[in-house]
């Protein structure tokens, strides 16, 4: 009996705290680390007593509300973006950042900012999607990742210099059309700080269709795990699955790319971990992913906010000086 | 006259067009005479020729020299194709270095420069050279760690500049790597490297091409490898960083210089050297060119534009790259 217990506690105690780290980043992120001077003690009211007329309590509600969960959103988005393609290409390495799928969608997202061509026309999102269709289009296309024989290694490196290339031309895109084009590199290092209530408004329904899309094949990635052939004799249909695969991947990558600019490294590390923590079944690990991933990005948002008040470190480099050396230790251990 | 001497001549002469080219167009374009009349004996345009674009000219030939020197060495030691300063970590260490001294002491002078950058750029070499004595990975799993480094480094650079904001164009130079506002300050703290280190280097080619036959046979030959790899690698290192140190880390120079000179020369050294240093000169030189006359007076990054360049001929050497 006591044995029982004890199981089915530690069955709930790794995603029990995987989300009180997720809640504490995010309430420390509602009133922590402000220009305001924000204590617990205003959250506290806000939640008793709401009061309009509260300059604390406005700030919480139409600043740091929006930011905490476009920083959760995005997070999930993207760990779970990184599930997915790791998942479907089998390459512990594979993720938005690596396959130039962030840098795609950064590209034209600046082309269509600073109105280049027939990609002024086009609304943001859808200009980022193609952006990051391109991206990733182009590095499977030189990557050799389309022929049967496709070494992994080669994908990455080709994903690389695509990513190497699709930034120069990004930079060079932004310094063409604005000589002050300082605010546009913070963006493109990937920063939540210009987001605000209507950001929220723009992101969640499309995610929410994008993840809806993603669990919807997480029954394929599973037996895709077993190699194409086992997954075809299986019955699933391996190349619908890759469209929808690829589909929910631009969708989520495109949307956070649209908001805060290129937040890189957070789906290559997060599947590593939710792999580490549960079992390698895909309708777990996609939660977990998207969990471990929000609570990723809205800890290190609010660590970018800490180490040099007030300015703002933009979370992309936070993010970047942490997955580097994981990335190196990826490499290292040879998982390819 | 051989067909080398030919193609090295007539490299050089391609470069003194096109640094005249370079001396005429600009945001302030002049004509020719007035051009040669200033830099011989100055005059009104004394400013825009003789201390604007003049050094600017120089620096650019002498550090894609230094850049494509060190990715011949480079290549030549590892003997793996896609190895280069810029993608072992070395040029974002050494730009680490000298973008750090610079925005902690804004006033320093520019002798400290080199030093300091070859610091950077010798600490970068060291961490993936324990990486590679520990794991020793496949040289192209070493590509992937080099790159990784250098990702590191620059995030780091990147997070210094949001520390310190400065200008834009002098923000890039870090980035990307790029000319902008270089004058004769920086000329000289760089010239003394490069007038040891070139010949140095020239002296070394002698011996790489034995060593192109594997180290066995080419101590069998006489060549003291260990000695010779160690002579190479440092000169190769101390040649990028003294040249990141003046302009920040041009990208790709020096993967593609090396290969161009190859498909021109061959693949003996002694060719190979002085052909690369004319190549890279070349492509620094008519980069800068280019960046400043795209969109004047708006200027690119030199950098950004041998990035465009040089990303694709990467893609291409993958394709053909058979050593995974």
């Amino acid at each position: 009996m006591n044995i029982l217990f004890f199981t089915r506690q530690s069955k709930l105690l790794k995603p029990a705290l995987l989300l009180t780290t997720l809640l504490l980043g995010f309430v420390l992120s509602l009133y922590g680390q402000s220009e305001f001077s924000l204590q617990a003690s205003d959250l506290w009211r806000l939640l008793i007593a709401p009061d309009s007329g509260d300059i604390k309590q406005q700030v919480i509600v139409s600043l740091r509300l929006p930011r905490s969960l476009v920083a959760c959103l995005i997070g999930f988005n993207l760990g779970v973006a990184g599930l997915l393609m790791q998942g479907l290409t089998r390459n512990p390495l594979a993720s938005p950042t690596l396959f130039a799928i962030n840098s795609g969608a950064a590209c034209l997202m600046a082309l269509n900012s600073i109105g280049f061509a027939f990609f002024s026309g086009l609304p943001g999102e859808v200009a980022t999607f193609l952006g990051a269709l391109c991206g990733g289009l182009l590095v499977f296309l030189l990557g050799g990742g389309l022929g049967s024989q496709s070494n992994p290694l080669r994908l990455i490196l080709a994903g690389i210099a695509i990513n190497g290339l699709l930034t120069s031309l990004t930079r060079a895109a932004l310094i063409i059309a604005d000589d002050k084009a300082y605010s546009m590199l913070h963006w493109l290092s990937g920063s939540l700080s210009e987001v605000d209530w209507q950001s929220w408004s723009q992101l969640w329904p499309l995610s929410l269709a994008a993840l809806l899309l993603a669990l919807s094949t997480t029954r394929g990635l599973n037996l895709n795990a077993l190699g194409e052939q086992t997954a075809t004799s299986l019955g699933i249909n391996i190349s619908w699955l890759r469209i929808r695969v690829c589909f929910a991947v631009l969708l989520l990558t495109a949307i956070s790319v649209t908001l805060a600019g290129p937040i890189v490294f957070v789906g290559l590390i997060v599947p590593h971990f939710a792999r580490a923590l549960f079992k390698n079944n895909h309708f777990i690990l996609l939660p977990a992913s998207g969990v471990l991933g929000a609570a990723l990005v809205c800890w290190t948002d609010l660590f970018s906010r800490a180490i040099v008040p007030p300015a703002e470190t933009p979370v992309g480099i936070i993010t970047a000086l942490i997955g580097t050396p994981f990335f190196i230790y990826l490499v290292l251990k040879g998982k390819l | 006259m051989t067909r080398h001497t030919q193609l090295l001549l007539s490299g050089f002469s391609l470069l003194i067009l096109l640094a005249l080219l370079s001396l005429i167009m600009g945001a302030e374009p002049l004509p020719i005479k007035t051009v040669l009349q200033t830099l011989i004996e100055g005059g009104e345009e004394d400013f825009i020729v003789n201390q604007y674009r003049l050094p600017r000219i120089l620096i650019a030939i002498l550090v894609g020299m230094g850049l494509a020197i060190s990715g011949v060495l480079t290549q030549g030691i590892i003997r793996n194709p896609l190895a280069s300063p810029d993608l072992m970590g070395v040029s974002a260490g050494a730009g680490l270095a000298a973008c750090s001294l610079l925005l902690i002491w804004p006033d320093i002078s520019h002798l400290w420069l080199p030093p300091v950058a070859l610091l950077g750029g010798f600490s970068a070499a060291l961490i993936i050279y324990l990486l590679n004595r520990w794991h020793n990975p496949s040289p192209a799993r070493l590509a992937l760690v080099g790159i990784a480094i250098s990702a590191f480094l620059s995030s780091c650079i990147n997070f210094l500049l949001v520390l310190h904001p400065i200008e834009v164009n002098s923000a890039m130079i870090w980035l990307t790597g790029s000319l902008w506002g270089r004058n004769w300050d920086h000329l000289w703290p760089l010239l003394p490297w490069l007038i040891t280190l070139v010949p140095f280097s020239f002296y070394l080619a002698w011996s790489l091409d034995l060593f192109a036959l594997g180290e066995e046979t080419a101590g069998a030959l006489g060549v003291n490898t260990q000695g010779l790899q160690t002579a190479a690698l440092l000169s190769a290192l101390a040649l990028a960083s003294v040249s990141v140190a003046v302009c920040g880390s041009i990208g790709f120079v020096g993967l593609l210089a090396p290969h161009l000179a190859r498909l021109l020369v061959g693949s003996r050294h002694k060719l190979v050297l002085p052909c690369a240093a004319l190549v890279g000169a070349l492509l620094v030189l008519s980069a800068d060119t280019l960046a400043r006359n795209l969109a004047p007076p708006l200027e690119l990054p030199a950098g950004l534009l041998t990035a465009i360049l040089g990303a694709p001929y990467f893609l291409f050497l993958l394709h053909r790259y058979k050593g995974y």
